[in-house]
């Protein structure tokens, strides 16, 4: 009995080692633990893992003291994170505008417009850094809730202008 | 029956777009001066929060919602601007058992426009006021 048990797997083993290579295996062993690995750097893996109205944090979005990045499409004013804050925060010592004009920016990371709220930073004087006027979306001053030339310190008692922030409020559907 | 689903489905499906897009056209249009909560700016935005249904029990107050400058004056076709205007009633104002607004009504409205919007605006909150013996929370601004 114990004899046709061994040769029954004797049989099977040299069967297997006939038909299969080694390195075959470790070959498709490989590119599985790759695959595994490569998963959260799919497009659909990484927009399940975002918030919704939050830009999908393991994508590069740039510098946010540089005029260029994408969160400051419409941006017309000095960049908060080159005055002591960052993109939306206002530097110690300003208060933010509770009003503000909106709009949208495509983050190129990911191909998707997201609503931008550009809130002004006030209570000091001119911040003088990082100046950047980008006016994607701006409207003229007579249509006030799209204007970038607004000071949207308006109503605030600190009124004077220091900066800008950039803060993701939502993403279009 | 099989349509009849078919049918249901897609209708719920155009509510829930309607829905998104309704959310989409409050943040570009509403939410720069009366906030994500719709609480506004003490002393110079309106609060929609929680009271803004309280319009749609006084004459006239229906009409105004959809003739205040914010509203008729944005840049939304009438079908947009009466989805945003179901969209605050329901999601900010928590308002329940209304009529929603139709885009005919909203562009018949829409073309009326207000002369005096503070004076109709403080009348309406009169008789807001007049009509409801609980105290009321603040019309104007958020408190802080």
């Amino acid at each position: 009995m114990k004899s046709r048990f061994d040769a029954f797997f004797k049989q099977r083993a040299r069967e297997l080692a006939r038909f299969t290579s080694r390195r075959g295996f470790l070959s498709a062993l490989g590119t599985t633990l790759l695959g595994i690995g490569a998963m959260p750097l799919l497009p659909i893996a990484r927009a399940a893992m975002s918030k919704p109205g939050e830009p999908d944090a393991s994508t590069p979005q740039g510098d946010d003291t540089a005029c260029e990045y994408w969160r400051y499409c419409a941006l017309d004013g000095f960049i908060a994170a080159c005055c002591g804050g960052d993109a939306h925060t206002c530097p110690p010592g300003t208060e933010m505008s509770p009003v503000a004009w909106v709009g949208t920016c495509r983050n190129p990371a990911d191909g998707k417009n997201y609503v931008v709220s550009y809130n002004d930073c006030c209570g000091k004087t001119f911040c003088q850094q990082c100046f950047c006027n980008r006016n994607e979306g701006d409207r003229p001053v007579y249509y006030a809730s799209k204007s970038n030339d607004v000071n949207w310190c308006m109503g605030r008692a600190g009124i004077v202008y220091n900066s800008t922030v950039s803060i993701v409020i939502g993403v279009e559907p | 029956m099989r349509h009849l689903l078919a049918l249901a489905l897609m209708s719920a499906s155009t509510i829930a777009i309607a829905a998104r897009d309704a959310r989409f056209d409050y943040q570009m249009e509403c939410q720069g001066c009366h906030a994500a909560d719709g609480g506004g700016t003490v002393a110079s935005v309106p609060s929609l929060k929680d009271h803004v249904g309280k319009f749609l029990d006084v004459p006239g107050g229906r009409e105004f919602l959809a003739q205040v400058p914010g509203a008729a004056q944005a840049p939304l076709d009438d079908t947009a601007l009466a989805q945003v205007l179901n969209f605050i009633l329901r999601e900010i104002g928590h308002a329940d058992g209304f009529a929603p607004y139709t885009a005919d009504e909203v562009a018949r409205l829409r073309r009326t426009p207000l002369t005096n919007v503070a004076a109709t605006r403080a009348a309406l909150v009169r008789e807001i006021e007049q009509r409801s013996s609980a105290p009321q929370p603040p019309i104007v601004g958020r408190q802080r």
